[in-house]
């Protein structure tokens, strides 16, 4: 049994109160009872006086002591009286054990035939002892008598509470104990108590555990369907062949799939929880980015770009990025960034370019190519020289050892002249045995220098692979200067070409020459120069 | 139950000639050459009734009375302390027990109760105020 259970509990709170009720109880009818018959005791003692009075009066009137005495015995025969004693003005008769005391009890005596006439007094002492004990004996058993009810009633309101209240509670506490909600299991209705409110307390917990039975199943019907949708959402988001990436504000990655995964592994670069703002750590140009996204987001729109990635490896790669804001249900701002892989594009887009701007024998720029470039650098009013270049005597170089030898003969220029100049200086073929140099922020003193090293790199022997012949080629240079010289492109090119057949001109007179600048042509001495 | 009935029925009948009775005062009178003048009524009843058998100054005193139920003498107690002839005798009945005993001199009738006045000079007794001769002395008119 437990200690603080409900029976137990119970049985002391009823045992206590019943012993303390009964306690009280005998108490309060003790002190009455005492006083009862303490009162009864004095109306016993007045109705002795009554009794023995007209006897005492007419001792007390004559001084009679034989008749007093008669008076004296008489009254302490009863159990009442302890003692007694007659006094008047000539006698004095009491029993032996008399003597005077406060609670001693007073009756005047009258004389028999004057009523007005005292004569004496009475004295009696009640027996306090008897009465008390008797007083006593009446409350002793009323005590039993209350004990053993108290004890009956006791009993019955333990078993009667058991029985019919604490059992069926407790029984239904088990039985609730024991049930797990969300199954078929009910609780039994205790059967003494089909209408009663622990019958009503019965149901009660049955029409909850209906409820939370229905609630589970809905619940779990809800969660498979939560789970489905899971599923396929993963499926989705993890088999999408672009990587996608869910970051916040500063960076951090909250979510992504296994496609950035592989894309990170491509790019031989640690997986990392941040990549900067928008994964820019990953790109070649991270201002481009922030300005595409500064434009888009204040268009309210997906920000969009095509952004080569950091690469380590000599392949490069292209991915085509959009960035989405998106607000979540806490109002938190994520960006949802799809990196979609477009370097095989971006190199069949690169070939193109490389077809249609570049010539296939020397991969120098074509002369179209040339002239966009050339326009480019107008636009943006960069000053620059232009040499426009032709070999002299290739035409029998190809005569004699055919058009393989030429384009050998032109290969090899070509790379001769590249070996010779800056990163941004631009080499074009322009065609046949035409080439075409431009200097950016060139001066006159630049040009020469430069035309010096090409004219003596070209005057090098180059041996015929497939004719064992060694044989060199020299050049014809005409420069003109933008904006200097012309501000018009054929303009230019048509100055810097007359200077050129110049040098052609006069080449078979002074051997030399090389170079002419269009600005000279003007004058018609000191026109060239010579090394 | 019958006793008291019979007891009612005898005040009844007396009560028409003790009343005419009453209207004649009672005196209680002494021998002339008694010393003692005047008496109270307390005096008078504890002479009567046994308290003490001597007059106020010590003398002693002889009670006179009639014999048996005597009109004047049922009269005599009814007036002194307020009780019928027959308590009266009850109250000496009880005493008796207690070794008490009646000292007073009976008489058939007040004739002789007078002679026995005048004879004795102790003597003390009751007669209608019409009998008071000159021999007797009036210590107590009973009748206020």
């Amino acid at each position: 049994m437990n200690k603080s259970g409900l029976v137990i509990r119970l049985a002391i709170v009823i045992i206590f109160t019943a012993i303390i009720v009964g306690l009280i109880t005998t108490q309060i009818f003790y002190r009455f009872t005492f006083l009862n018959e303490q009162a009864r005791g004095e109306q016993s003692i007045n109705q002795l006086y009554n009794t023995v009075s007209p006897t005492a009066s007419i001792a007390s009137y004559l001084g009679d002591k034989e008749l007093a005495e008669e008076v004296i015995n008489g009254l302490i025969s009863n159990d009442i009286v302890t003692s007694a004693a007659i006094e008047t003005d000539v006698m004095m008769v009491k029993s032996d054990n008399y003597f005077k005391s406060p609670d001693t009890l007073e009756f005047v005596l009258f004389s028999p035939f004057q009523k007005e006439r005292r004569v004496g007094v009475l004295f009696v002492k009640a027996n306090k002892i008897f009465i008390s004990a008797k007083a006593d004996k009446i409350s002793g058993t009323n005590t039993f008598v209350v004990a053993i009810e108290a004890f009956i009633i006791t009993v019955i309101s333990i078993l009667v509470t058991y029985y019919v209240i604490t059992r069926p509670i407790l029984s239904i506490g088990k039985a609730l104990h024991s049930i797990s909600p969300g199954t078929k299991q009910r609780i039994k209705k205790p059967t003494s108590h089909q209408e009663s409110e622990i019958g009503q307390l019965a149901d009660d917990v049955n029409d909850l555990l209906v409820k939370a039975e229905q609630q589970m199943l809905r619940e779990k019907s809800l969660r498979s369907e939560v789970q489905v949708l899971e599923s396929r959402f993963r499926m989705l988001f993890e088999n999408a062949t672009s990587a996608i990436v869910l970051v916040e504000p500063q960076g951090d990655i909250l979510l992504y799939n296994e496609t950035f995964e592989m894309l990170i592994e491509k790019l031989q670069l640690p997986l990392k929880k941040n990549y900067g703002n928008f994964l820019q750590d990953l790109f070649v140009m991270k201002k481009e980015l922030h300005e595409q996204i500064k434009i888009a987001f204040a268009n309210d729109e997906s920000a969009t770009s095509e952004l080569e990635l950091i690469s380590s490896s000599e392949e490069k790669m292209w991915v085509q990025v959009v960035v989405t804001q998106l607000i979540t249900d806490d109002f938190q701002e994520n960006y949802q960034i799809t990196l979609h892989d477009i370097s095989k594009r971006k190199q069949q887009i690169l070939l193109l370019d490389q077809k249609a701007n570049y010539d296939s024998l020397t991969n120098l720029l074509n002369r179209q190519a040339t002239e966009q470039r050339l326009k480019q650098l107008m636009a943006t009013k960069v000053p620059f020289a232009l040499i426009i270049m032709d070999l002299n005597d290739f035409k029998p170089i190809n005569d004699i050892f055919g058009h393989d030898a030429g384009d050998e003969i032109l290969i090899h220029v070509a790379s001769q002249l590249l070996k010779n100049l800056r990163k941004a200086d631009l080499l074009s073929r322009w065609g046949g045995d035409e080439f075409i140099i431009i200097l950016p922020d060139a001066k006159k003193e630049e040009v020469i220098n430069v035309c010096v090293k090409l004219a003596s790199t070209l005057s090098k022997p180059h041996n015929l692979s497939q004719h064992n012949k060694s044989v060199f080629v020299t050049a014809s240079m005409g420069a003109s200067f933008y904006p200097d010289d012309q501000v018009e492109l054929l303009e230019l090119i048509r100055v810097a070409d007359k200077a050129m057949y110049q040098v052609k001109k006069e080449k078979s007179a002074n051997k030399e020459l090389y170079l002419a600048f269009a600005s000279d042509m003007n004058k018609p001495e000191n026109n060239s120069q010579s090394s | 139950m019958k006793r008291f009935n019979f007891i009612l029925t005898i005040v009844l009948l007396l009560l028409p000639i003790t009343s005419v009775q009453a209207v004649e005062p009672l005196a209680v009178v002494v021998n002339k050459a008694n010393p003692v003048d005047k008496m109270t009524r307390s005096e008078l009843i504890d002479l009567f009734m046994g308290k003490y058998v001597a007059f106020p100054d010590d003398n002693k005193a002889l009670p006179v009375e009639l014999k048996g139920e005597h009109d004047i003498k049922v009269h005599f107690y009814q007036k002194l302390v307020g009780m019928p002839l027959s308590r009266v005798n009850a109250y000496w009945s009880r005493l008796r027990f207690t070794g008490r005993k009646r000292v007073a001199i009976l008489q058939a009738n007040e004739a002789e109760l007078i002679d026995y006045i005048i004879a004795n000079e102790q003597a003390i007794g009751y007669v209608p105020k019409s009998l008071i001769t000159e021999d007797l002395k009036v210590v107590y008119i009973l009748n206020e």
